[in-house]
C-alpha cells in the first residue's frame, strides 16, 4: 500500500483515511504500507509501516536509484515550482531538498540525502514533483521482491508509483481516490497533475472512489468507465465526546478546513453576512489556513462583519475537537468535496451540519441540511434555523448519531477487501 | 339484517408557501395560492367531480337504497368557494338527494384536542355552522381528525352532545371480538363507537392497484362476496377512506370508478344487505360492549398511534410553539390574526415533518411538496417566527 500522509505527523484527510483503513485491515489481510515519513512512534503491530525518512542502504541499490531518477529528472524542471497540492501554505517550504536531489541525480548521494528529502516538515512543498518521482523509484526498489498481491495507492501523489510497481511486478493496481485535481483546481482544470491522474487512471485495474460523487466527477472529467469505479465510503472511529459550555454570548457556527476556492471561502462570507443581518447574535469561526485566508479575512473586514468572525490559524487535533465540542453549527461550502470526513467529525460530537450537496459526506449523513455550494440563502435560511429553532438540532443530532454507526472503518476495510478478492480473480 | 356504512374523507389543507428567513418580519402571506390553486383544480378533475357524479348517479339508480357519509374539513370547503364552486354544487346536489350525510369535525383538521379543549370546541362549532351554511343539515355524528381517538376524546363529544364517533377498529383492543358491531366508549352508554374494518376499507384504499397483492384484480363481485361473508358475525361493516382514493390515490386506469359503479348493486343482491349512513346505524342498532381505548389511536399508518404528527423532536416542538401562541392570539380580536394562525394548526402541516419513513420514500414522501422533513419544519417554523413578531406589533401598538 502506497500512501503519503500518516499520522501523527500529517494528520489531514488522506492521512486520517489512510490510517483508519490499514488499522482496520490490518487483521485481515498482510499490510506493507510505504509512506515519506513516519514518525518514530508510528506502530501498528503487525502492518509493516516504511517511512522513506528513515530508509536504510541494506533496502536499496542505490546505484539504480540514481539511474532511474536521472532517466525522469529532465521532465521535473518542467513543473511549476511553488506547486502545493493540498494548498498548505503555512508551512516552511524547503529548498534544502533541491541539493540532495542534485547530488542523488549525480551519483553522488548518499541513503542520508535520501533520508532528508524526507525528513521535511512538509510532505508536500516545492520540490514535490521531485519527491513523487524519487517516491516512486524508491517504493518500486522496495517491492521489487513481487511479495505481495495487490498494489493500493492512494491519491495522486503515489499513482506515479503504483503504476511503476505494477510495470515491474505484473499485479493488479487499485488507485484510490480521495481527491481529484478537478476538485482542488476547478472541473475545467486540465494541467499536469490532472494528465498524471488520468493516464494513471486508465492504467489501472480498478479504481476506488470515496464517494459516488467523486465516482460521478472521474467518469465526468477523466473518461473514465464506470464499471471500473468502486464507491467505498470512509468511516469514523467511534469515540466518547463531550460537550463544552463557552462564555460567549453569541452562537457559534463552525468552519473547518484549509481556506482554498475548494472549501468555499467566499460563500462562507457571503453566507454569515445574510445570518448576522437577521440574527446578530452569532459568531463564524473559521479554523484553518491556506491562500484564500488573507483575501477571506479582508472581505470580512470589506463587509464590516470583523466582529462576527473568529479566525483561529491552522488548528491541532485537541483543539479542533474542543471547537466541535461547543459549536452550535458546523458549515462546510464546499465547491467540490469528495468525502467531506469533518462532517462525521462534528456529528460525532453531536453538531448539526449545513453541508453543500457537492460532497461525499451529503451521501452518507443524510440527516444534515443540504444546498448546492452557490446557494447561499438556503444555507443562511438553514443556519438561522439551527440557531432559532431547538426542535431542529435534536432532531438532527438524534439520526445522526444512527447513522454514524454503520459508518465504522471495518465497514469501509470489508469493502476493499472485497475488491481486493475481485482484482486477483480477474 | 347487516348494514354498510360508507364514510369518505374530503379535505385540503392551506399549504405554506416556501417562506426563508429573510421574509420574516415582512411578508405576512403564508399561503401557496397557486399550488392549493393547482392541486384542488387536479384533485378535483380527477376525484370530486367525476367520483360525485358517480355517487349521485348510483343513489338515483337505486332509489334512495344507497346511502353514504361525507366528512368536509373547514379548509377544503373554504378552497372549494374560492377556486372550485361547482364542486361545492356537486355534494349539494347529493346533500339534497336525503341519501348523504354530512360528519363533524374540527373546521381545520386540527389535533387541537390534544392541546387545547377551547379551541377544539371552537373549531368543532364554526365546522357545525359552515356545513349549515352549504348543506342546511346540522352533523350529529363526530368524526375527529385522521380518526384520532381514545376514551376521554369519546367521553368529551359525547358531553358535547354527539350521538356517535367514528374511529379505528383496533386489533389489541377489540381482542376476538369483530369490528362489525356498534360499540360503547368505556364506562359510558351515551355514545356510540363506529369501527373502521380496516381489513375491507384498506383492500380497496391500498391495495385496490397493488398488482403484487394476491387478490388483485379486486372486482366489485369479489369485494361484495367477502362483505357478504360477513353476514351472521356482524350488524355493520363500515368502510372508512379518503375520497381521493377515487380517481387520485387510485387512478382511473386502475378501474377504481368501474369499481365504484359497480360495488352497490353486488352489495344489494344479497337480500338481507343495506346501506345506511352513521346516524341511522346509532337508531338501528345497539351497542354490543365496551370498547377501551385509553391511548391515543388513529387510522395512520401500521402503528395505528399519532406517530405521523408528533413522533419526532420536530413535530413537538412545533406543535407546542403554535398552541403556545392562543391566548395572545385571541386577545388581539384580529380576525385574520386569527385565521392565519388556526390554518397553522392543521395537521398536514407536521405530517411533512415526519421522518419516519423519510429514507423510504414512501406515502409520506408522496403527500408532502417539501424536499425533506427537516425544509417542513423550518417553513413553517419562520411562519411562526412572523407571526410572533405580528403579535408583539399588535400588542405593542396598544
Amino acid at each position: 500500500m502506497l500512501g503519503w500522509e500518516f499520522p501523527p505527523l500529517f494528520a489531514g484527510g488522506l492521512g486520517i483515511a489512510t490510517y483508519g483503513m490499514v488499522k482496520a485491515m490490518r487483521s485481515k489481510a498482510s499490510i506493507r504500507l510505504i509512506v515519506p515519513k513516519v514518525a518514530s512512534s508510528t506502530d501498528l503491530g503487525d502492518v509493516s509501516i516504511k517511512g522513506l525518512n528513515k530508509i536504510t542502504a541494506e533496502e536499496i541499490n542505490l546505484e539504480r536509484i540514481t539511474y532511474n531518477l536521472s532517466n525522469i529528472g529532465a521532465e521535473v524542471l518542467e513543473i511549476p515550482l511553488a506547486l502545493s497540492p493540498y494548498h498548505y501554505t503555512n508551512l516552511q517550504i524547503s529548498e534544502s531538498g533541491l541539493d540532495h536531489f542534485e547530488l542523488i541525480k549525480k551519483g553522488q548521494g548518499t541513503i542520508h540525502d535520501v533520508q532528508n528529502i524526507f525528513s521535511d516538515n512538509d510532505v508536500y512543498g516545492r520540490n514535490i514533483l521531485q519527491k513523487i518521482n524519487l517516491y516512486a523509484v524508491l517504493a518500486s526498489e522496495l517491492a521489487a521482491d513481487g511479495d505481495f498481491d495487490v498494489i493500493h495507492a492512494h491519491d495522486w501523489v503515489t499513482y506515479p508509483g503504483g503504476v511503476k510497481i505494477k510495470k515491474q511486478s505484473g499485479k493488479p493496481l487499485i488507485l484510490h481516490v480521495h481527491s481529484l485535481e478537478t476538485d482542488r483546481s476547478g472541473a475545467e482544470c486540465r494541467n499536469k497533475i490532472y494528465q498524471l491522474e488520468k493516464s494513471a487512471f486508465e492504467y489501472a485495474d480498478r479504481i476506488i472512489a470515496v464517494s459516488q460523487y467523486t465516482k460521478d466527477q472521474i467518469h465526468q472529467h477523466y473518461k473514465i468507465a464506470r464499471e471500473k469505479i468502486s464507491v467505498v465510503h470512509n468511516g469514523i472511529d467511534p469515540a466518547s465526546v463531550s460537550h463544552t459550555e463557552h462564555k460567549l454570548k453569541d452562537k457559534l457556527v463552525v468552519f473547518l478546513g484549509r481556506l482554498t476556492h475548494q472549501k468555499g471561502p467566499q460563500f462562507l462570507i457571503e453566507t454569515a453576512e445574510k445570518v448576522t443581518r437577521i440574527y446578530p447574535r452569532v459568531k463564524f469561526v473559521v479554523a484553518g489556513t491556506g491562500d484564500q485566508f488573507a483575501h477571506t479575512l479582508e472581505q470580512s473586514a470589506y463587509k464590516k462583519l470583523g466582529r462576527k468572525f473568529i479566525f483561529t490559524g491552522f488548528l491541532s487535533k485537541t483543539k479542533v475537537n474542543r471547537l466541535l465540542s461547543m459549536a452550535d453549527v458546523y458549515f462546510m461550502p464546499s465547491v467540490s468535496e469528495p468525502f467531506g470526513l469533518s462532517v462525521l467529525e462534528a456529528a460525532q460530537y453531536h453538531v448539526p451540519c449545513v453541508i453543500s450537496r457537492q460532497s461525499g459526506a451529503a451521501e452518507v449523513v443524510k440527516s444534515t441540511l443540504q444546498a448546492d455550494f452557490w446557494d447561499t440563502d438556503k444555507y443562511a435560511n438553514y443556519i438561522h434555523a439551527l440557531l432559532r429553532y431547538r426542535g431542529l438540532k435534536t432532531e438532527l443530532t438524534e439520526k445522526t448519531e444512527k447513522e454514524l454507526t454503520s459508518l465504522t472503518w471495518t465497514h469501509t476495510a470489508e469493502k476493499i477487501l472485497q475488491i481486493y478478492n475481485e482484482v486477483r480473480k480477474n | 339484517m347487516p348494514s354498510v356504512c360508507l364514510y369518505f374523507q374530503v379535505h385540503q389543507p392551506f399549504r405554506l408557501k416556501p417562506y426563508d428567513c429573510f421574509q420574516i418580519g415582512y411578508d405576512s402571506s403564508y399561503e401557496d395560492e397557486p399550488r392549493n390553486r393547482e392541486i384542488l383544480e387536479r384533485v378535483s378533475r380527477k376525484c370530486y367531480l367525476p367520483a360525485n357524479q358517480a355517487m349521485l348517479k348510483l343513489i338515483n339508480q337505486h332509489k334512495g337504497k344507497f346511502k353514504i357519509a361525507y366528512s368536509l374539513s373547514g379548509t377544503v370547503i373554504e378552497q372549494l368557494e374560492k377556486y372550485q364552486p361547482k364542486v361545492l354544487k356537486s355534494f349539494k346536489a347529493l346533500a339534497e338527494t336525503g341519501c348523504v350525510e354530512f360528519l363533524s369535525e374540527t373546521y381545520y383538521h386540527s389535533l387541537s384536542f390534544l392541546y387545547s379543549k377551547k379551541e377544539f370546541m371552537r373549531q368543532v362549532d364554526k365546522h357545525k355552522a359552515k356545513i349549515f351554511e352549504h348543506f342546511k343539515k346540522v352533523p350529529e355524528v363526530f368524526r375527529n381528525t385522521e380518526l384520532i381517538y381514545n376514551n376521554e376524546i369519546a367521553n368529551f363529544v359525547s358531553a358535547m352532545g354527539y350521538k356517535a364517533i367514528l374511529c379505528e377498529g383496533l386489533d389489541p383492543v377489540l381482542g376476538y371480538r369483530s369490528p362489525n358491531f356498534l360499540y360503547h366508549p368505556l364506562a359510558n352508554a351515551n355514545i356510540q363507537c363506529l369501527l373502521k374494518n380496516y381489513k375491507l376499507s384498506d383492500d380497496i384504499a391500498f391495495r385496490f392497484s397493488d398488482k403484487g397483492w394476491s387478490e388483485w384484480p379486486l372486482t366489485a363481485a369479489k369485494f361484495g362476496h367477502w362483505m357478504h361473508q360477513t353476514a351472521g358475525n356482524g350488524e355493520i361493516v363500515n368502510i372508512f377512506m379518503d375520497y381521493e382514493t377515487f380517481g387520485e390515490h387510485q387512478w382511473p386506469e386502475t378501474g377504481i370508478f368501474e369499481f365504484l359503479r359497480q360495488f352497490p348493486a353486488e352489495i344489494l343482491k344479497h337480500p338481507d344487505f343495506n346501506f345506511q349512513t352513521p346516524s341511522e346505524i346509532i337508531q338501528r342498532y345497539k351497542s354490543r360492549g365496551e370498547y377501551d381505548v385509553p391511548n391515543l389511536s388513529s387510522w395512520a399508518d401500521l402503528e395505528r398511534d399519532l406517530s405521523a404528527w408528533l413522533g419526532n423532536s420536530l413535530q413537538h416542538d412545533a406543535m407546542e410553539r403554535i398552541y403556545s401562541l392562543e391566548e395572545e392570539v385571541k386577545k388581539t380580536g384580529d380576525e385574520d390574526l386569527l385565521d392565519h394562525w388556526a390554518k397553522l394548526l392543521t395537521s398536514d402541516h407536521f405530517y411533512y415533518m415526519s421522518t419516519k419513513y423519510w429514507n423510504d420514500g414512501d406515502v409520506h414522501k408522496y403527500f408532502s411538496h417539501y424536499d425533506s422533513p427537516y425544509d417542513a419544519y423550518i417553513n413553517y417554523m419562520n411562519v411562526v417566527t412572523d407571526m410572533e413578531h405580528r403579535l408583539e406589533g399588535v400588542m405593542l401598538s396598544r
